[in-house]
């Protein structure tokens, strides 16, 4: 029974990482830039939410929508002010990156500043687990988390595949200079890509606020998460960093039977560093070895 | 004041050491490590555990520090090997977590969270350096070792390899370069010295626990590289004064909440990375035209 308990949160948390690294990976696989601060995206998101549903007591669609658009906003500011303006002196790796990191850092102190360094919870009506079976507690949300990743993949995949937009982002990862010559603009798409993987953390940040509450030092985590997924999936390969995620949180959850909690994120990073070590194309990805 | 400045130079020259060895594998050979804090970690755990149970003599506890960390930098030279600069932070960012664990769940070596205390001062040939106007020179000592190893290191035919590595990978190998080794030897290089920054700082203060080596340290180190100037010689070491300075600068400021300090830091280093990246990429020691490093 405990192994079935630790199978369905793993689920849920596995749907919460699919969301989160799809949108990292949709972000870098398209731009080439290395957002780091896709982590304070999601602290920024929950940390929203949080003040609005728990401590004004708004509705929860509000808040929820009021969250998306701060989320979204943060991505977009970012890439028009801070990775636009490299971008058009020399867009190396090394100085997106610090440039994100930067960004990263202010923002988790100032939400520490505004809302304190500890540990906040929301509580919704839904955060309640009901015992389906004896021994086996399940809570709405983890129906909900794997709903909303469903829905969001199948959304974002039709998005992709069916629309003019959508057609145009796939090509600007593939080759920038032809969209110039069809007339479209890679900043704007770039933009674009920012507003879509910034709102894909959006529910999975007020699920996991929901869920297992927030710290301002979180961040950390959901970039550990971001990327392990990225390379663990493939790099470029949306559907494998959904996959990963999913991998993800299954392992950190059934390590549960042998190890300590606080041990979860050591065993990302061993799923990472075999992935590293024996296939680091990941499962669908073109080989990124040197 | 006098034992002010002493113990901020001091702490100023160990966080030097952390900045120029992490700098080599940064700026020369092209590694972006968020790891560094394991191996000042590392250095510093094994120090105390020589001083405590065999010998605090400075040419006992300080080796065996340095080759502890060289072994364990294997571990973080593989996916070093395996993946190019992107791919890399994610390696290292995961092995600080998994160190970061390891040094608060050991707890018979490393003392979990409450650490180690009462390590005994640092012997040199029978003389106990306790005075700190002395340890401050060792201090100085070693950072002036080091840094003259590494400006001779990166003259030889071994640094200008790393800089080829750096600038195209592929380059290198196909000049027949053994990038494997090259890159192998410049982690452990690294890593090695940064435990020598690790062995100071535990019989400087006599106790360490985890606080000092978790992710935090090495996103303070990574500024300080960066702010400096990743790549040249003198950046780092301004890079670490400067950022040193900080907080009791601010701590002069008095319309500052004084509780807040150390977010405003953090908060005034991020912006400071994030605007420089934006105008002037090559730190404010290096070039301000095209940044040299990629």
């Amino acid at each position: 029974m405990l192994f079935l308990q630790l199978v369905i949160n793993g689920l849920q948390v596995g749907a919460l990482y699919a969301l989160i690294a799809v949108g990292f990976s949709l972000i870098f696989g398209a731009t080439k830039i290395f957002h780091f601060a896709h982590g304070a995206t999601f602290t920024i998101a929950a940390y929203v939410f949080y003040s609005l549903y728990s401590v004004q007591e708004v509705h929860w669609v509000l808040s929820a929508l009021v969250a998306g658009l701060a989320a979204v906003l943060f991505g977009v500011f970012l890439d028009k002010c801070v990775y636009a303006p490299i971008q058009r002196h020399e867009g190396s790796f090394f100085t997106l990156f610090v440039a994100s990191l930067g960004c990263g850092i202010i923002v988790q102190n100032l939400i520490g500043i505004i809302f304190g360094r500890g540990f906040v919870s929301v509580t919704t009506p839904l955060s309640q687990s009901v015992e389906l079976f004896p021994g086996l507690f399940v809570s709405p949300l983890s129906g909900i988390a794997i709903i909303c990743a469903v829905l969001a993949f199948a959304v974002l995949q039709t998005f992709l595949m069916k629309t003019h937009i959508g057609m145009a982002l796939r090509s600007l990862s593939e080759n920038p200079e032809l969209i110039r010559v069809y007339g479209l603009s890679p900043r704007q798409l770039s933009s674009i890509v920012f507003a879509l993987g910034s709102l894909l953390v959006v529910p999975a940040a007020i699920l996991s606020a929901a869920s297992s509450g927030l710290n301002p030092a979180m961040s950390h985590h959901i970039m550990l998460i971001s990327l392990a997924a990225t390379i663990v999936g493939g790099v470029g390969s949306l559907r494998g960093a959904a996959y990963a995620g999913l991998l993800l949180g299954m392992s950190e959850n059934i390590a549960l039977l042998y190890l300590g909690p606080q041990w979860s994120e050591a065993v990302t990073f061993i799923v990472l560093f075999l992935f590293i070590m024996f296939r680091p194309a990941g499962f669908f990805g073109r080989a990124i070895a040197s | 004041m006098a034992a002010y400045i002493i113990n901020l130079i001091t702490l100023m020259s160990i966080n030097a050491i952390l900045a120029v060895t992490l700098n080599f594998i940064m700026g020369y050979a092209g590694i972006y490590s968020m790891a560094h804090a394991i191996f000042f970690g590392v250095g510093a755990y094994t120090a105390a555990f020589v001083a405590l149970n065999f010998s605090a003599s400075f040419f006992i506890a300080f080796p065996i520090a340095i080759i502890v960390a060289a072994i364990l930098s294997l571990i973080l030279a593989l996916p070093a090997l395996r993946v190019r600069g992107e791919y890399f932070v994610a390696a290292s960012l995961g092995l600080q977590v998994l160190g970061v664990t390891i040094f608060s769940e050991w707890k018979s070596f490393t003392g979990g969270l409450g650490g180690i205390i009462g390590i005994p001062p640092v012997e040199i040939f029978t003389y106990e350096v306790i005075n700190p106007l002395e340890f401050m020179l060792l201090s100085l000592v070693c950072l002036l070792l080091i840094v003259g190893y590494i400006a001779v290191l990166s003259k030889t035919s071994f640094g200008r390899n790393l800089k080829a590595i750096r600038d195209s990978e592929s380059a290198a190998y196909a000049l027949g370069k053994n990038v494997a080794i090259i890159k192998t030897l410049s982690v452990v290089i690294s890593s090695s010295l940064a435990a020598v920054a690790g062995a100071l700082y535990a019989v400087y203060l006599g106790f360490i626990n985890v606080e000092s080596f978790t992710l935090d340290t090495s996103v303070l180190l990574m500024a300080m590289v960066i702010i400096g100037g990743a790549g040249t010689m003198l950046g780092p070491i301004f890079g670490t004064v400067i950022l040193m300075l900080l907080p009791s600068l601010f701590s002069y400021m008095w319309f500052l909440p004084q509780t807040e300090i150390g977010s405003i830091q953090q908060i005034a280093y991020g912006a400071a990375m994030v605007l420089l990246m934006i105008f002037r990429p090559g730190g404010l020691v290096g070039s301000s035209k095209k940044q040299e490093a990629k």
